[in-house]
Formats: C-alpha cells, sequence, structure tokens
C-alpha cells in the first residue's frame, strides 16, 4: 500500500498529458490544482509513515525511495507547488500560452520530485537533465520578449554545463565504486570512512558534483543567470527562487557521505559559500532594479546553504533552504498586491519596525548608547554559548559550531540594527524585543536543527563536523571569533558615528572603487561584453 | 581500413559538401535522405561486419563534426539542418561503431519530423528557410510543440531516447582524452545547434507580414506517429539504462 507513495514523481507527468485533451480553460487549474492536492496527501501520509514506522519505502527495483530527506522535502514541494499552482489560475489566466505554462510547471514539479525521491545517481541524472530544460522552457515562457529569450539563453548554458558536468561525476562515481544506487554507495562510503582514504578520484567526484551544484544553485562564479530570470512570470520566480535553486544543496546532502572522504571538498565548498553569501548580498545592497536584487539576495542565501554544508551542518543546510523557499515564494508572490496597494497609499512598503516603534533619530554622542552597542553584542554571544553547553557537551571541539556562533551573533548584531532608529524612550521595550527575537531564532535553528540532524543522519551527523572541521584549537577559534565581534562592533561605531573615520581622500576612493565594483555586479556582464566585442573585431 | 573509411564517408558530411552540395540538380532534401539512407546502411554493415574503429578516423570525424558546426550556425533550412546534425554526429557513429545503433534510429526519427516540418514550410511558405518566421509557438501551439519536442530529442534531453542512448553508451564506456572530445563536442554542439533555432523559430514576435498556416490533421498525423514513436523507443531507453 505505501508503495503508492513512489508514483508522486509520475503523478505531475500524467496532469501534464491530461491538461493535453482540456479544451475548456476553466478546467485546465482546477484539474492541475485537484490532482497535485493528491501529491500533498501522498507526501504527508509519506512522512507519516517514514516517521511512525521508522523505516524507508523503496521500489522500482531500488531506483526511488521515500526516505527521511523525502519524507521533509516532498510536503514542503508539494504544498509549495498547490500555492503557486492556485496563485498561476489568476495571475496567467490572460497570458497567451496558458495551457502550455500548467503543462511546464507540472515537468517541472515532476522533475524535482523525482530528483528528491531518487535513489539511483543515474535517476538523479536524468532528473537533474529534465529541471535543466523544463526551467529553460519556463523561464522563456513570454517568448515574444527578446529580454525574456537572451536571458533564458544564460539559464540554459550554465544548466547545460552543470549537466556534463554531472553526468561525468556520474561516470567516475560507477568507475570508482562500481554501482549506481545510492544506498549501496552510501553504505560503502560510511565503511570507507572510519579508515584513512587515499584515493585523488574521491576528490575529483567530490568536486564535480560541488561543482554542478554550484551551477544549479547559481552560487558564484556560476550565479549569473539568476539575478536576470526576473522578466519570467511571478509564479516562474517563486518555483525558481523557492524550489529549483535548492536543488544543489539537496544534491550534496543526497552525496554527504561521499563528502566525508573528501574534506578538502567541504572546504572548497564553505569559501565559495563564504564568498558567494558576503558577495551577493553586498550586490544586493547596491543594484538599483529591484528583481536583480531579490535575485542577489538568493544567490547569497545559497551561499550560505554551501557554506553549511561546507561547515558538515547538512541538514542545517535543509532546514535554510525550506525556510528560505518559504520564505522568497511568499516575498515574490505578495509583491503583486503590494504593488496594488502601493498605487494608493505612496507611503507602502512599511517597515514593521516603524509600525511597532516609532522613528526617532538619536543625535549627538553617547556614552550610553555606546554601552548598549556593547551589550547587545556581547549579550547575544553569551546566550548562544550557555544553550549550546547545555544542548552538547563536546560543542567547542569543533569549529564548525564557532562559525555557527558568528553567524548566530551577526543575526542578532543585524536585528540590532534594524531596530536601531527607534524612540530612546522605548528601550525596555526595544530590549525585550531584541532579546526575544535573539532567543527565538537561536532555538529554532537549535532545536529545528539538531531534530533535523537526528532525523535525517542519526548518529552519523557528527562524522560530518568532524570530516568538515579545519583542526583549529579552541583558543585560536575563540580569537577568531573576537575578532569578529570587534569587526562588528567597529562597524556598528563606525555606522553611528560615520566621521570618525573620514580622514583622507584616499579612503573614499577606496570606498568608492568597491562602491563600483559591487554596482558593476562584479565586472561578470563587462568582461563577457569585452570578450564578445573581441570576437566579433576579429 | 577500407571498412573504416568506408564507413566515414557514409556517415561524415565532407563528402557531401565537396561533390554533392556542388551539383545544383541536388537539392538539400535530397541530401538529407541520401545521408539518412547511407546512416541506416552503415548500421547494417555494422552488423555484419564487426570492426575495431581507428583512432585517425575517429580525429577526423570530430573535425568534420566541428566544421559541420560551424556551417550549421550559419543556415537557416531545415533541410540543411536535418543532414547537418547527421554529421555532426558522425563521432559518435565512429567511436562506437556497431553499438550505436538505437541512438541513430532515434536520431532519424527526430530528424525525420524537422524534414516533415521543413516539407510543411515549403508547401506553405515557398522554402524550407526559416528565417522570418518567427514566434511559432504564440500563433501555432501545435506545430510549435512537434518542434520543441524534436529540438529537445536532438539537443539530448531526456525524456527523449536520443538523451538515453547516448547515455547508456557513454557510462559504459572507458573514457580517454579523445572520448572527452568527442562526448563534449556532441554533448554542446547539438545542443547549440537545437538551441538556436528554437530561438529563431519557437520564440521571438510574430512576423505580421507572414500568414501563418496551421497544419491539417493528415499533416499532423505523421508528426504524432513520430513523438509516439520517440515515446515508445524512449521507454525502451529507460528499461535499457536502469534495469
Amino acid at each position: 500500500m505505501e508503495q503508492i507513495i513512489l508514483l508522486i514523481p509520475g503523478i505531475p507527468i500524467f496532469i501534464a498529458f491530461l491538461l493535453l485533451f482540456i479544451n475548456k480553460k476553466e478546467l485546465i487549474p482546477k484539474v492541475s490544482i485537484m490532482l497535485s492536492s493528491m501529491i500533498a496527501l501522498l507526501g504527508l501520509y509519506g512522512t507519516y509513515y517514514v516517521i511512525s514506522n521508522d523505516t524507508q519505502i523503496i521500489g522500482f527495483d531500488g531506483l526511488l525511495v521515500y526516505n527521511e530527506l523525502s519524507a521533509i522535502l516532498v510536503p514542503y514541494v508539494a504544498i509549495l507547488g498547490l500555492v503557486i499552482r492556485k496563485y498561476a489560475t489568476k495571475y496567467m489566466w490572460d497570458e497567451e500560452g496558458y495551457r502550455r505554462f500548467f503543462i511546464l510547471l507540472n515537468f517541472i514539479f515532476a522533475s524535482i520530485y523525482l530528483f528528491v525521491m531518487s535513489n539511483n545517481l543515474i535517476v538523479l541524472a536524468l532528473a537533474w537533465q529534465l529541471l535543466s530544460i523544463s526551467l529553460y522552457l519556463l523561464v522563456s515562457f513570454n517568448v515574444g520578449s527578446n529580454t525574456a529569450v537572451k536571458n533564458a539563453k544564460w539559464v540554459m548554458i550554465i544548466h547545460k554545463a552543470a549537466d556534463l558536468v554531472f553526468i561525468i561525476a556520474v561516470i567516475l562515481t560507477y568507475q570508482t565504486f562500481g554501482s549506481f544506487d545510492l544506498t549501496i554507495l552510501s553504505e560503502k562510503w560510511l565503511a570507507m570512512s572510519h579508515q584513512p582514504v587515499d584515493n585523488p578520484m574521491i576528490f575529483v567526484i567530490g568536486l564535480l558534483f560541488l561543482i554542478a551544484a554550484m551551477m544549479k544553485s547559481a552560487i558564484m562564479p556560476f550565479h549569473i543567470w539568476l539575478p536576470y530570470t526576473s522578466e519570467a512570470p511571478t509564479p516562474v520566480s517563486a518555483v525558481m527562487h523557492a524550489g529549483v535553486v535548492n536543488v544543489g544543496g539537496i544534491l550534496l546532502n543526497k552525496l554527504a557521505f561521499l563528502l566525508l572522504l573528501a574534506p578538502a571538498v567541504l572546504h572548497i565548498a564553505f569559501v565559495v559559500g563564504l564568498v558567494t553569501a558576503i558577495f551577493a548580498s553586498l550586490i544586493m545592497l547596491v543594484v538599483s532594479d529591484i528583481k536583480r536584487s531579490l535575485g542577489y539576495s538568493t544567490a547569497g542565501q545559497m551561499g550560505y546553504m554551501i557554506m553549511e554544508i561546507g561547515l558538515g551542518a547538512f541538514s542545517l543546510a535543509i532546514y535554510h533552504l525550506i525556510v528560505h523557499g518559504i520564505f522568497k515564494a511568499t516575498l515574490f508572490l505578495e509583491s503583486g498586491v503590494l504593488i496594488k496597494l502601493a498605487r494608493h497609499d505612496s507611503n507602502l512598503p512599511k517597515r514593521l519596525t516603524y509600525e511597532l516603534f516609532w522613528e526617532e533619530k538619536i543625535k549627538g554622542k553617547s556614552k550610553k548608547l555606546f554601552k548598549y552597542l556593547a551589550f547587545f553584542t556581547i549579550l547575544p554571544v553569551v546566550t548562544f554559548v550557555g544553550v549550546k553547553m547545555i544542548l552538547t557537551d563536546d560543542f567547542f571541539e569543533l569549529n564548525a559550531s564557532i562559525i555557527i556562533l558568528a553567524f548566530a551573533w551577526l543575526t542578532g548584531t543585524q536585528l540590532f540594527l534594524s531596530f536601531f532608529k527607534v524612540s530612546k524612550d522605548e528601550s525596555f521595550k526595544v530590549l525585550i524585543a531584541l532579546i526575544s527575537s535573539f532567543v527565538i531564532i537561536l532555538f529554532t535553528y537549535e532545536f529545528i536543527g539538531l531534530s533535523l540532524e537526528h532525523f535525517i543522519y542519526g548518529e552519523n551527523a557528527v562524522l560530518f563536523y568532524e570530516a568538515a572541521t579545519f583542526n583549529i584549537t579552541t583558543i585560536m577559534s575563540f580569537i577568531m571569533l573576537s575578532a569578529i565581534m570587534i569587526v562588528g562592533w567597529l562597524f556598528m561605531y563606525t555606522q553611528h558615528f560615520p566621521k570618525v573615520f573620514k580622514t583622507d581622500k584616499k579612503q573614499d576612493n577606496l570606498q568608492w572603487s568597491f562602491y563600483k565594483l559591487l554596482a558593476k555586479e562584479g565586472y561578470f556582464f563587462n568582461i563577457i561584453k569585452a570578450l564578445q566585442r573581441k570576437k566579433n573585431d576579429l | 581500413m577500407i571498412y573504416n573509411i568506408l564507413f566515414l564517408i557514409l556517415v561524415a558530411g565532407m563528402p557531401y559538401y565537396l561533390i554533392l552540395e556542388k551539383i545544383p540538380a541536388i537539392k538539400s532534401k535530397h541530401i538529407f535522405l541520401l545521408s539518412a539512407f547511407a546512416l541506416l546502411s552503415s548500421m547494417m554493415l555494422s552488423f555484419y561486419i564487426p570492426n575495431e574503429h581507428k583512432t585517425s578516423l575517429v580525429i577526423i570525424s570530430l573535425l568534420n563534426s566541428v566544421y559541420t558546426l560551424y556551417r550549421a550556425t550559419k543556415t537557416t533550412n531545415f533541410y540543411k539542418l536535418s543532414y547537418y546534425f547527421i554529421f555532426v554526429n558522425s563521432p559518435f557513429f565512429v567511436l562506437y561503431e556497431g553499438e550505436t545503433s538505437l541512438y541513430s534510429l532515434s536520431l532519424l526519427l527526430s530528424l525525420s519530423g524537422l524534414y516533415l516540418i521543413g516539407q510543411f514550410y515549403e508547401k506553405n511558405y515557398g522554402s524550407a528557410n526559416y528565417r522570418y518566421i518567427t514566434g511559432i509557438t504564440l500563433v501555432r501551439p501545435y506545430i510549435g510543440s512537434y518542434l520543441t519536442l524534436y529540438l529537445i530529442s536532438v539537443a539530448l534531453y531526456p525524456p527523449f531516447p536520443n538523451s538515453l542512448f547516448f547515455l547508456q553508451y557513454i557510462l559504459g564506456s572507458e573514457s580517454n582524452p579523445l572520448w572527452f572530445a568527442v562526448v563534449i563536442t556532441l554533448f554542446f554542439g547539438n545542443f547549440f545547434l537545437s538551441m538556436g533555432v528554437m530561438k529563431r523559430t519557437l520564440f521571438g514576435r510574430p512576423n505580421p507580414n507572414i500568414h501563418y498556416v496551421h497544419m491539417t490533421i493528415k499533416e499532423k498525423v505523421p508528426h504524432i506517429l513520430i513523438i509516439g514513436m520517440l515515446l515508445l523507443f524512449s521507454l525502451y531507453g529507460l528499461k535499457e539504462i536502469l534495469l
């Protein structure tokens, strides 16, 4: 009976074929939504089955599996799919190619389900490629627009390159380990991880899979396809930002035990993730186009996700991609309503903090304020350390936790900055809001992260942290943490007293050059245009 | 050796460029039919005369493939494009001689579809040239769908059989630099050509100076049959590659 759950990837394909024969336009979304609800129900039943029986559902000769990872991701994708289909019902009504849109939407969801539920590298490769072509046809849905088609070309080129890298990695995996079955391979990789491994081919395979994941997840330098695809219909943007870009993280989770054997790949993942997170987030703040800004925001979040994987926090990456997906899909799907409201009220969009506390800038230097700054940066760290020490004894043995700690501190500081322009009179209210929001973030991250970790990887989870650790001493880690805190303090100080560091002109030039670098989106397109010009001249 | 050369003459494009394209009486649609027949003949030959390929011949066919790619980017004619696709894939036929019969068949099926679309264009728009007939997806969605499916198939995307058989052969073979060169050339060559055609036919605004014609049911039937056969091949390909 439970084997029926494995039919989930086939249902959207069945819907797509059914839509070919439906003549009434109103019936197209109805059929699509009704049958997609079945997927959501099946997914939820599957999750219940996996949790209650503590087992996996394997079928089709071991090609498909509904395991712990699928139990989390399939209901998420199914519910997201339902919301997007419902939204698209009216949003796409007047567009040419209504039926085509729903057919393509079902195909892309089929490929995502197949990808999540595959237990075989060939099935994974097929789903990986199906995803590429479905995405291309959806991104270029507005076929009459030259820019949409031109930007879709970038999507296609990068995704095709990702397909090739992925296929080569699959071939090398088969040649090295002799199987395509992920269950067999994972067991083999886990067994191998208990003793030292000295095979450079494993590093090459891990690196190839990482590069393929980076390409699909818009990690720098392969990010250029994502910010320029905003001309696609809004539901497509929602699918892309909440579903498609996540496949890199899902792939690396599926191959987590392989990466145990190649810690260098994890370190590379950490570095590229960190660079993408910082650089994409900075560009997001500078670019003038709001849709491109959202694209860079997603690229930055994907950077965080890959960085978490690089730290060995595989399950945290899954949590991150789900939370980010819900958040970004909501942003895209709400944009229409917001635009409509903004036409009537020029003060929109309002900031939540403005509604909670009225704006009143603090004037002049204040010693009391600086004490507050110190207080609010130390307090989160102390709380975090306290909580983590209670939760796990051997926390500080792994450097990953130090970086997660710094990440949590950054989040806390960011929260503080967003509440910064509030009234002095409401300081107690601010204090409570800050502390409570920080504690909520911390506990959500920690408890859900740990629960997911336990659910997906069980006792093996700690192995990933061990593999990802940089082997830096605890004292060194604390020094690094202190450095991050001091930089953070300086940043906040210069934010509040901007004249302190403005001493000469040279620094301004540097700042201006840095701003130009960000505003030109890292000069990626200038380089491409220069190369094209050179080619044309030849 | 003689057999290898014969094989190369049958599947690679150079002889066609040097001789057949120079003869005014022979039109591009005849060249497609001839090259398709030659490919089928080479398949039959390879069944009866088992032979090991020579590395030099693979290199020659690879160079020929790259040259064909260059020529194919210059054309906007469906007939020419159809036989160019055969020649682009020639290194694969030479490299996996005798084993690629299913890939060859599925490629020929997809190209037959393109050829039929070319015939439809010739009948209704005066020639098989698609240069100004843009935005097909918007104005004639059925023709757009057929063309999309053929081009996706040729561009080596699943679930179409070309991709499945291509994957099956490369998964089961030993890799070396020449192998990588052939696989990468074909993987991207077929893709870029197909995407170029998509851009110039399926996408873009419909041309207001052209009266876009619908396909009759009689004209649709061969396309439906071809797509049906491609899907049957896909099922077989999936069975072969997965089980």
